[in-house]
């Protein structure tokens, strides 16, 4: 049988198996529920999955907070910030990628500090846009992650953060939801950071210039 | 009748220590379900959305399906059809070989493990490594997952320990769960960054935008996504979801009832390969559109393995998963099984319940589990000739209530022959994990005329 075959196939079975009548309705948009938002709920979250809130902090300065973050998780470790938290912070004690840098040429990132796009207070998700082959890889091979948010981005529940991401965000580069360090409790249900990808996870909450 | 399920209980049954073990692991699980589900104000009107959009999703698959293909086709996939298991071997396979990949990273798919895709690729000489800690345990060990979730969930410690030591190379007697699993993590390392291909199953894939989502909590889809420049994405057609709008509804509801967590550690939704890179996405049928067809049944589809009724079951606490043999073990397993698994064997599983109700008390996207149980029961083909010939028995005495005396009397008389041959006795597995209990040498209604006798 070829390909096309069973193409054919699974297609004719889905039209005998349609309902004689009454196919059933889109429910529609889920009515967003009313969750407590903001930075301070976020927090209280991250820190029962596993990671760490620091902030919100001024943007002035801040290229030296992350900079003691980045040397405190690794003393003289390799640090990689992606193109977004790049342009935030300016020069500093991190590289950037190029943009046709191969996934491969971040095994050895001990930390990595990758701007999110937006927070969620009911599960401390942040949305991570990559841009290139480099940037996909760069969240799980470094070491410890460092995401980078700003505080009016924080909403409260999941339904709120895909709309407040924009279409083309969800239609094209790949979109990483990213709650905490990674992590495995398959060896007699005990909880162990750091499975595969990173050990540590610190959000750092950026305030508007203020 | 001996059913499978009853042979391979009778494996786990003798060992009290290890299925209390599993017993409280495995409702650990089932209490941090409930109390993330009351964190959670809208849980209820989020069950019933989500019911909702995967019965659209049922009612309209085919033109649903085809609008996945579009939209996935156009942002850079490669789309396969395979309708049934070997189909979907067939396809990887030719893939893989097309692309001259031998080695390959694989994260946690319950379909490739329902369509026997690892024997196959080994047969054909493709180095497959799963990389989900707890899959791969059990492929160390040559086993199959016997949870959903936490396909190690039978093995202790120790056990881990001593298997690592073996095939990794870690040091005799470690039984430390951190540093077994970071050389697990050190091996897995390495061949990831060596692997030619990724397989990963789907959790969703939205129909609207073509874009697959993948859960893990470990990173190990993504690591293997990101790194090998191929990726061959394994989805059933019944993973479908309509609309960008509904993953936030399923996304909330996953983790929570998995295992407590209010969502899992990555969420990658993937439009397209990677840059420099290929991406297949494979539909697969395998009997999804038999149960669709199937009015009663159909509703099972909905399913997102999250091991929720695993957890709250009863009998899959006791018993293990592997005693439901595969692919899909607990209350889900044993819906799936007649549709999935011809012949006697997939049919005994629904026999195997309590229909106490809890697992569709605790399903996310609200199937009739207990319901669906009953009916496959009803639907069983005609018994064998000694246990048909019992019922008609049993119903004759329990309809007559002169007879009932009668038999009731009898049995009284006879419990200690009964006794006496009760432990061990092949007549039927009935008799078997079961103690006789005494009795209290009258029926209720004989004690009961007793009574008023003596009151007056």
């Amino acid at each position: 049988m070829t390909p096309s075959d069973d193409r054919a196939r699974i297609l004719e079975a889905l039209r005998r198996a349609a309902p004689a009548a009454g196919h059933r309705a889109h429910p529609g948009t889920h009515p967003i529920p009313s969750l407590q938002g903001g930075w301070s709920a976020f927090s209280t979250r991250l820190a029962s999955v596993g990671g760490c809130a620091h902030g919100p902090h001024p943007r002035a300065g801040l290229a030296a907070e992350i900079t003691a973050l980045a040397r405190h998780r690794s003393a003289r470790g390799r640090i990689v910030a992606d193109r977004g938290a790049g342009e935030l912070l300016g020069d500093g004690a991190w590289e950037e990628l190029a943009a046709d840098a191969a996934p491969h040429a971040c095994r050895d990132v001990a930390v990595a500090i990758v701007r999110g796009e937006v927070g969620v207070a009911e599960n401390a998700a942040v949305a991570v846009l990559s841009r290139s082959a480099a940037e996909r890889a760069l969240p799980f091979l470094c070491e410890h992650l460092i995401l980078l948010l700003d505080e009016e981005r924080v909403v409260p529940d999941l339904h709120s953060a895909f709309a407040e991401l924009p279409p083309s965000a969800l239609a094209s580069s790949p979109c990483i939801w990213i709650s905490g360090p990674s992590k495995t409790a398959d060896i007699e249900q005990t909880l162990v950071y750091g499975a595969h990808g990173p050990l540590s996870c610190d959000v750092v909450c950026i305030t508007n210039g203020r | 009748m001996t059913t499978a399920l009853d042979r391979d209980a009778q494996r786990v049954l003798p060992d009290p220590a290890r299925w209390s073990r599993h017993d409280a692991a495995v409702y650990d699980l089932r209490r941090r379900r409930d109390s993330a589900a009351a964190d959670v104000p809208d849980w209820e009107a989020l069950r019933s959305r989500a019911a909702a959009a995967k019965a659209h999703v049922l009612d309209h698959l085919e033109e649903l399906l085809l609008l996945f293909e579009e939209r996935a086709t156009a942002a850079g996939a490669v789309v396969h059809w395979a309708s049934d298991a070997a189909a979907l071997r067939r396809c990887v396979t030719g893939i893989l070989r097309e692309c001259d990949a031998r080695r390959v990273v694989k994260s946690k798919s319950m379909l490739t493990e329902e369509c026997g895709l690892n024997p196959h690729l080994a047969a054909c000489g493709i180095d497959v490594v799963d990389t989900d800690l707890g899959e791969r345990i059990v492929q160390l060990g040559g086993e199959a997952p016997s949870h959903l979730i936490v396909p190690a969930i039978h093995r202790t410690r120790q056990e881990i320990g001593e298997l690592f030591h073996r095939e990794l190379g870690s040091p005799a007697g470690e039984v430390d769960p951190e540093r077994l699993a970071r050389h697990a993590r050190r091996d897995l390392r390495a061949r990831f960054l060596m692997a030619d291909a990724a397989v990963t199953g789907v959790n969703f894939a939205v129909a609207q935008t073509g874009t697959l989502a993948l859960v893990t909590n470990e990173g190990n889809a993504d690591l293997g996504i990101a790194l090998a420049p191929l990726h061959i994405a394994c989805l059933g057609i019944e993973k479908l979801l309509a609309r960008m709008e509904d993953l936030p509804v399923f996304l909330r509801l996953l983790a929570r009832s998995a295992t407590g967590q209010p969502i899992s550690a990555y969420t990658s939704l993937i439009n397209g390969p990677r840059p420099g890179g290929s991406l297949h996405v494979v539909l697969v049928d395998n009997g999804r559109s038999g149960l669709l067809a199937d009015a009663r049944h159909r509703r099972a589809l909905a399913c997102i393995r999250c091991g929720a009724c695993l957890n709250t079951c009863p009998v899959y606490r006791r018993a293990g998963g592997h005693a439901y043999g595969p692919p899909l073990p607990g209350p889900i397993g044993a819906v799936l099984a007649p549709a999935q698994r011809p012949g006697a064997a997939g049919r005994e599983l629904p026999l195997a319940s309590s229909l106490c109700g809890s697992c569709s008390a605790v399903c996310p996207v609200g199937i009739d589990l207990h319901d669906q149980l009953l009916a496959w029961r009803r639907e069983r083909p005609a018994a064998g000739a000694r246990e048909a010939a019992g019922m008609r028995l049993a119903a004759a005495v329990l309809a007559r209530p002169g007879a009932f005396r009668i038999a009731g009397r009898l049995a009284r008389r006879l419990w200690p022959l009964l006794a006496a041959r009760w432990p061990g006795n092949p007549a039927s597995p009935w008799l078997r994990g079961r103690e006789l209990p005494s009795h209290p040498g009258a029926s209720f209604a004989e004690r009961y005329a007793r009574e008023r006798r003596g009151r007056r």
